[in-house]
């Protein structure tokens, strides 16, 4: 099972698959955003454990290891990422320097302080965004936004996109597998071409699923729009209040709490 | 009323205009009504194309296609109205199923035909109980596996309730008892008045299901009429891409020179059987909503087949063993002719048929099975 399938099971078996998806994503986006808003390192302290219970909530703590491994893997990055960042210090009292082959690294207490806002605030991003990617089937979400006037057409276009995205992609493992299987992947320039084979051989398949699926669509007396049966539930008062209250109530602890945690000075004090 | 309730006449066809050779090229063929009918023919034939013709999909490029005996209108409306009583399954399930949830595709046919929301719902639970998947529901179709994702490709059929159903290679890729089981919701449906055409190139299943075969070859119409008809001449059957049945094989090996030949295991056991065989009894057991198959004696050591969708789930909950769980009109009809007794169990619609196979059994003039 590739990893989109397991995001999609995972999303179709979570217990925040019946909450309104406008409104869960309505929710990340306001924790993400007011994550970015104030440069408290105390907000993404909120927002993380908010994102991680509504990702276990989601999940009941379920994670398909493929995708724990991409997450963690994805922690991996933006924790080099961030100690890259506070070996790059521009301003600030110069706490560590040294050469490292052609690179002076230089970090101060500011670019240690950023480095580590920058992690905090990534990290809660991934677990909000996680946990509504773990709650909200792709269709759900498309259907969701014909409710706020998005055109037809891209909703339908994403839908199709979704459903067709795993037929190709159920063929590229075959195709893939039938390759190993003759030798395809022996040797990187073998790999190369055979990779790029199966590329086209992928778009040629489109192309002819498209061409039998509008028979198919005509079969069954297709009237130019995709009707849904189940209207996902709207985004009601509750969700627009309880999203504006957590923006305003975390905005508002931000900028009270701005400056108030010094990482280097923690950090400094436990290793001295 | 003309007796066919699909015509196709003087029907030509070609996908663009640099082909060689069309792919129909003047078939002329009549579906007949509340008949089983199956479309032979080789990889390419034009089984299918013929198939799009017949829901108004493709619209020939001379010839005309005949609903319930006028020609079809390829105006929009007419064409809903068509497509709601006229319905195909294609062959790859995927190629049909378009929505990301069970119900919401079976809701979908439903839905484009103009439907109220509470005859929806209704069709739908019918649907899903007809093809076995009422656990299903609410699953995502990507979850699938092929067999499940065929069903649900049929529930969005049967939830139309059509007058046609045409059924593109309805048993290709499934496994023996997934194929058996259609067949047999096949059965049901003509017995409840479908008529029902499939494309096949199972030559057995072809010989032993269809009352009417029409065999292609090449874009043209190579035959019309009774599997017998076609399938007794051997080298035609070759030059068209298929074969001769089994049982017809067997039995010609064996009793060269006879008129009738078999058509099923049962009947093929029957034209062997000695001159005065003691033939065993089938007795045939009506079943109607709430039967409890728990409460149901039969006697210990008499097989007992089941047949059709209600019979299915009233012992899916239990009670007495089951010897014959797919194909169990045949099975039964064979236990008799190897001398032992045997019930089978069988929805009330499919009464009918359990006697018509007993009959056909007993043509061969061995004994009584009924």
């Amino acid at each position: 099972m590739s990893e989109e399938t397991q995001m999609d099971t995972l999303a179709y078996s979570s217990r925040m698959l019946g909450w309104a998806p406008l409104g869960k994503f309505a929710f990340a986006c306001a924790l993400i955003i007011v994550n970015l808003s104030t440069s408290s390192m105390l907000v993404p302290l909120v927002t993380l454990p908010i994102g991680l219970i509504l990702m276990a909530y989601s999940t009941n703590f379920r994670i398909p290891f493929f995708i724990g491994l991409a997450l963690a893997e994805a922690v991996l990055i933006i924790v080099l990422f961030a100690g890259m960042m506070s070996i790059s210090g521009t301003s600030g009292n110069v706490v560590w320097e040294a050469d490292i082959l052609w690179i002076h690294a230089r970090m101060t207490d500011d670019s240690f302080n950023y480095a580590w806002l920058v992690l905090l605030r990534s990290l809660a991003s991934i677990a909000v965004m996680i946990s509504f990617a773990t709650s909200t089937p792709i269709p759900h979400l498309s259907q969701a936004f014909r409710q706020v006037r998005m055109p037809v057409e891209i909703t339908e276009i994403v839908v199709l996109i979704y459903r067709y995205g795993f037929l190709l992609l159920e063929r590229m493992e075959v195709m893939w597998s039938a390759a190993s299987c003759r030798m395809g992947f022996n040797g990187a320039k073998r790999s190369i071409s055979t990779v790029a084979s199966i590329a086209v051989g992928i778009f040629i398949s489109s192309s002819d699923m498209a061409d039998k699926a509008q028979t198919a669509l005509e079969c069954r007396n297709y009237q130019g729009y995709f009707p849904v049966y189940n209207q996902p539930p709207k985004m009601g008062v509750k969700w627009l209040a309880v999203c504006v209250f957590a923006f305003v109530a975390i905005y508002l602890f931000g900028l009270r709490t701005e400056g108030m945690v010094d990482m280097y000075a923690i950090l400094s004090g436990v290793l001295r | 009323m003309t007796d066919f309730v699909l015509e196709a006449r003087d029907v030509s066809y070609s996908y663009s205009q640099k082909q060689p050779r069309p792919s129909l090229d003047g078939v002329s063929l009549g579906i007949r009504r509340g008949a089983r009918t199956a479309i032979l023919g080789a990889n390419g034939a034009g089984k299918s194309t013929l198939f799009y013709h017949l829901n108004g999909v493709y619209r020939p490029k001379s010839g005309t296609v005949l609903y319930e005996g006028e020609p079809l209108d390829y105006g929009k409306p007419a064409l809903r109205t068509l497509r709601s009583e006229v319905c195909v399954v294609v062959q790859n399930p995927d190629e049909q199923i378009f929505s990301s949830t069970v119900e919401e595709d079976i809701a979908f046919g439903l839905l484009n035909a103009g439907m109220e929301r509470d005859e929806i719902e209704r069709r739908i639970v019918e649907s899903l109980f007809l093809v076995g998947m009422e656990g299903y529901r609410t699953r995502p179709s990507t979850q699938l596996s092929y067999g499940q994702r065929k069903r649900i490709a049929f529930a969005g059929a049967l939830a139309l309730r059509p007058k046609v159903l045409i059924l593109d290679e309805p048993t290709a890729g499934l496994d023996p008892q997934m194929s058996l089981e259609v067949i047999e919701m096949v059965d049901q449906l003509v017995e409840s008045g479908t008529s029902v055409v499939i494309s096949t190139h199972d030559v057995d299943l072809a010989y032993t299901w269809a009352e009417d075969i029409h065999v292609i070859r090449g874009g043209r119409l190579e035959y019309s009429g009774s599997p017998d008809g076609f399938f007794s001449d051997s080298a035609r059957a070759f030059s068209c891409g298929l074969k001769r049945p089994t049982p017809s094989v067997v039995d010609a090996s064996l009793r060269p020179g006879s008129a009738m030949r078999p058509r099923t295991n049962a009947q093929l056991l029957a034209s062997l059987a000695p001159e005065g065989a003691a033939f065993g009894k089938v007795t045939v057991v009506p079943v109607s909503d709430g039967f409890d198959a728990s409460a149901a004696s039969v006697p210990e050591g008499t097989p007992i087949g089941i047949c059709g969708s209600r019979t299915r789930r009233a012992f899916a909950s239990g009670g007495l063993r089951v010897d014959h769980a797919f194909n169990a009109v045949d099975g039964c009809m064979a236990d008799a002719v190897r001398g032992r007794d045997s019930v089978l169990f069988c929805d009330e619609e499919m009464v009918g048929f359990a006697r018509r196979a007993g009959r056909a059994v007993e043509a061969f003039g061995k004994g009584a099975v009924m």
